[in-house]
């Protein structure tokens, strides 16, 4: 599904991102970990198309979409959130999904006029699912900006998904969450990959990506410096000594 | 009664100018361009009226269009220049527009008396109202026909998807982007809504004070286009009439004994506003708790 | 040839008073990131208090140029005051639009304490002339640029070597960080409006001594010239207003020359569009923001 290939970044002298190759497989959870400032967000943008990759190609199903700008990638179907909540917070919850349904798909089944001018009667329906699946559905009315941080971060993957995304970009989800919260976010990713999507989750919180991933790529100082199954990555002296620095 | 005839025809084209700042405003851009796509409304409605005899209704639909296209072209750069140079260089068009109809003369003999536009002098004798007999109250309705109709669309606007992009952009365009959202297009087609609404409320301008010079269009009327939207708040058309109406009326009935003090006193009310209301009269806390006083309704 | 020469002259040391507007809108917008609208108009009010000095006794120009000078720091603490010191940081709209009726507020009081008559305006060295050859230097323009470097080297000696000035760039750079190493933030900025303001009042006397008079239409034209000097010279960057604000004086007073005065204000405009459209950073942008 996406394939990077020999992708590099840098910002003056400072190489973000080197010659990354990654792949994610349909329906695979994908987890990318490393120390801050190891490249992690850095190749999320790069996907988003934030920015231009300074070399290397990104392939998604198949195609190059680099010169697609940020909000074409999503209707090609990748999907994102953002480690900083960016919702918005002057619309209510119901709205923070509306603006979303920008799927090929609804732009294909309903008329321009009924997408944009319609009320809120016509989108009902898939919203509606939405909200029942992050259990937002009583704060409906509700400004984004007053929701309790655990329900922006759902509201957040929520508007992720309104658009009918078919990869989703988790930039560290599981941010200031407890572990209860953490559970309840790790069922709802298994039960996103049962329905047919496929994640790329970056992380810091090993308790979630351990135990969701299928397989794991870890980057340090903008290079892949290991990929494998969790249990893998958990004994490999070499991330260890990433993290922790110093010898392994 | 005539006088409150003129003054109720005043607040009407006034709200015009502020709902044109209104639809841009909602996208984050801050516009000091209405006024010129509002003089170019009024010079093009005037002289199709005055040199081209038509009759004002298909001069407004052109002023419109004028409004809109000037407004379209305009969008496109605008897009290069983010948050306050975006103000000034609005403000420098609009001044540019100014300074254009200050040297811009064309004019047609008509039987013994040239009319048209002159430089400095500006466009004198607009009659379309007069000379077909229009009365004071009659073009008090024609004017609000029109704002009755330019709310109720703004209206519309903000209860339906579009309303929520729009506002969406002006929030967060990182996210925005991130979620589908066009750019572009919706920030391009704001302003281009908003240049054909000052369109219309030029050439209806035009018309009503039957004459019309570059001064009208200053950096003055510039701001009041945007102070009434800010003033009385984004969360809802109504704000923006609702300044127009305190102000206005405020100022030029309540306070017609203080005569010149007016725009001392205009200043010194926004200011005042301003500290007291950062969000405008109707902000969404008092739009709020005015749905709920009236039974409210479930859409935002 | 000469008298394009004379005019770029003429043009240019007249900018340096340009120069000082830009620079006043560029150290607000550095260090809080808005435009303070009413600036222009708080110097032509800076202006016009240096002319209260005559009324209490006759004054040799320098002392009226001096009370400007205070005057304009006063005006500039009252619009710190009135359109920054309360309303929160998030309601950006708001501060703007409070600035905008404070330029009203300061337009019409001077309207109206003068009755909308012009003032005169005591000058230095306007009977001067110096004759280099071809050239002619009037000494008044002399003086006016000679007083704007010397407020120019004093505002940079302020900034970059005294404790004030260093609170003042680490307020623009990180204001939330420079609150927690114990700055005071709100003062700082206070101080801010005050010595713009006071570079402010010393440009509206400069400029009303080499114009002769001093009338309240020459607030918007400025404030339209300050904002296009300060966008020209790259928002935030004072460097960038100096430079800009000699460049529009120079390009100013020669279209002036081939054009007249009713198309000047146009071209000024235009340049303001290519900068735009090639170069919407400005001259300068200042190092930083990663956005």
């Amino acid at each position: 599904m996406l394939d990077l290939k020999g992708i590099s970044r840098s910002f003056g002298g400072v190489h973000a991102v080197s010659s990354l190759d990654l792949t994610v497989g349909e329906r695979e959870i994908v987890g990318l970990i490393g120390p801050n400032g190891s490249g992690k967000s850095t190749t999320v943008n790069l996907i988003t198309g934030v920015f231009p990759p300074s070399s290397g190609i990104v392939f998604f199903r198949g195609e190059d979409i680099g010169p697609l700008p940020t909000h074409r990638r999503l209707q090609a179907g990748i999907a994102r959130t953002f480690q900083n909540i960016r919702l918005f917070g002057q619309l209510t919850v119901w709205q923070n999904l509306w603006v979303a349904q920008n799927s090929p798909e609804d732009r294909a089944r309903r008329g321009f006029a009924s997408r944009w001018l319609g009320g809120q009667a016509a989108a009902r329906d898939e919203i509606e699912q939405l909200l029942a699946f992050s259990g937002l559905a009583h704060k409906r009315e509700e400004l984004a900006a007053n929701l309790a941080f655990g329900e922006q971060r759902r509201l957040e993957l929520a508007r992720a998904l309104a658009a009918k995304p078919r990869l989703l970009l988790l930039d560290e989800p599981a941010a200031g969450m407890n572990s209860e919260e953490i559970g309840q976010l790790r069922e709802r990713i298994l039960k996103l990959r049962e329905h047919g999507m496929t994640i790329l989750l970056i992380e810091h919180v090993m308790e979630l990506v351990m135990g969701v991933a299928d397989r794991i790529a870890v980057l340090n100082f903008g290079q892949k410096i290991a990929e494998g199954p969790p249990a893998e990555i958990q004994a490999s002296p070499l991330v260890r000594s990433a993290y922790l620095g110093g010898e392994a | 009664m005539d006088f409150y005839f003129g003054l109720v025809q005043l607040v009407g084209v006034h709200t015009l100018l502020g709902l044109s700042a209104y639809i841009v405003l909602l996208t984050g851009q801050v516009t000091l361009a209405q006024a010129g796509f509002f003089a170019i409304g009024a010079y093009v409605a005037g002289m199709l009226t005055v040199l081209a005899g038509w009759h004002l209704v298909p001069a407004l639909g052109v002023s419109a269009l004028a409004g809109a296209i000037t407004a379209c072209a305009v969008g496109f750069p605008a897009l290069r220049v983010k948050g306050l140079m975006l103000v000034i260089a609005t403000l420098a068009f609009g001044e540019g527009v100014r300074l254009f109809f200050f040297n811009f003369d064309y004019q047609i003999a008509k039987g013994e008396i040239k009319l048209g536009p002159v430089g400095g002098e500006g466009f004198r004798q607009i009659r379309f109202f007069p000379e077909n007999g229009w009365s004071t109250f009659e073009v008090m309705l024609f004017i609000w026909a029109f704002v009755v109709a330019i709310m109720a669309l703004l209206w519309w606007f903000d209860r339906s998807r579009y309303g929520a992009v729009l506002r969406a952009v002006g929030e967060d365009e990182a996210a925005a982007q991130s979620v589908g959202i066009n750019l572009t297009a919706v920030k391009v087609s704001a302003m281009t809504v908003g240049g054909a609404i000052a369109g219309i409320g030029g050439g209806l301008y035009a018309h009503y004070t039957t004459h019309i010079e570059h001064s009208s269009f200053n950096v003055l009327v510039a701001t009041f286009a945007i102070a009434y939207p800010i003033v009385g708040g984004l969360s809802s058309v109504f704000g923006t009439l609702l300044a127009v109406v305190f102000v206005q009326a405020l100022l030029v009935e309540g306070l017609r004994d203080l005569g010149d003090w007016r725009n001392l006193l205009f200043g010194a009310l926004i200011v005042l506003a301003m500290n007291l209301r950062p969000r405008g009269f109707l902000d969404p806390q008092a739009l709020g708790s005015l749905k709920r006083l009236f039974g409210g309704d479930r859409s935002a | 040839m000469l008298d394009l020469l004379q005019a770029v002259m003429d043009g240019v040391l007249f900018g340096a008073t340009y120069a000082l507007i830009g620079i006043g809108f560029t150290l607000v917008f550095g260090v809080m990131h808005k435009i303070n609208m009413a600036y222009a108009a708080a110097s032509i009010g800076g202006a016009y208090g240096g002319l209260l000095i005559l009324k209490v006794m006759a004054a040799p120009a320098w002392v009226v140029f001096l009370c400007a000078f205070a005057a304009g720091g006063v005006l500039g603490y009252a619009v710190y005051v009135t359109c920054f010191h309360f309303i929160p940081l998030s309601s950006p709209l708001a501060t703007l639009m409070s600035t905008v009726g404070m330029l009203l507020l300061i337009d019409e009081i001077i309207v109206h304490v003068t009755a909308g008559m012009p003032q005169n305006y005591p000058a230095l060295f306007d009977d001067v002339m110096w004759r280099a050859g071809e050239f002619s230097l009037r000494g008044d323009l002399l003086l006016v640029f000679g007083v704007s470097v010397l407020c120019m080297i004093g505002l940079l000696a302020l900034l970059y070597r005294t404790k004030l000035g260093l609170a003042t760039r680490a307020v623009s750079q990180q204001a939330v960080a420079a609150q927690l190493c114990g700055i005071r933030v709100g003062r700082v900025n206070a101080m801010t409006f005050v010595i713009a303001g006071l570079l402010g009042g010393i440009a509206g006397a400069l400029i009303g001594a080499s114009v002769g008079m001093l009338s309240p239409l020459l607030t918007t034209p400025l404030t339209v010239k300050g904002l296009i000097v300060t966008v020209i010279g790259g928002l935030g960057s004072i460097p960038g207003a100096i430079i800009a604000g000699l460049l529009v004086g120079g390009f100013e007073n020669v279209l002036q020359l081939y054009r007249g005065v009713a198309e000047r204000d146009l071209y000024v405009m235009l340049l303001l569009f290519v900068f735009l459209v090639f170069r919407p950073g400005g001259l300068f942008t200042p190092r930083g923001a990663r956005d």
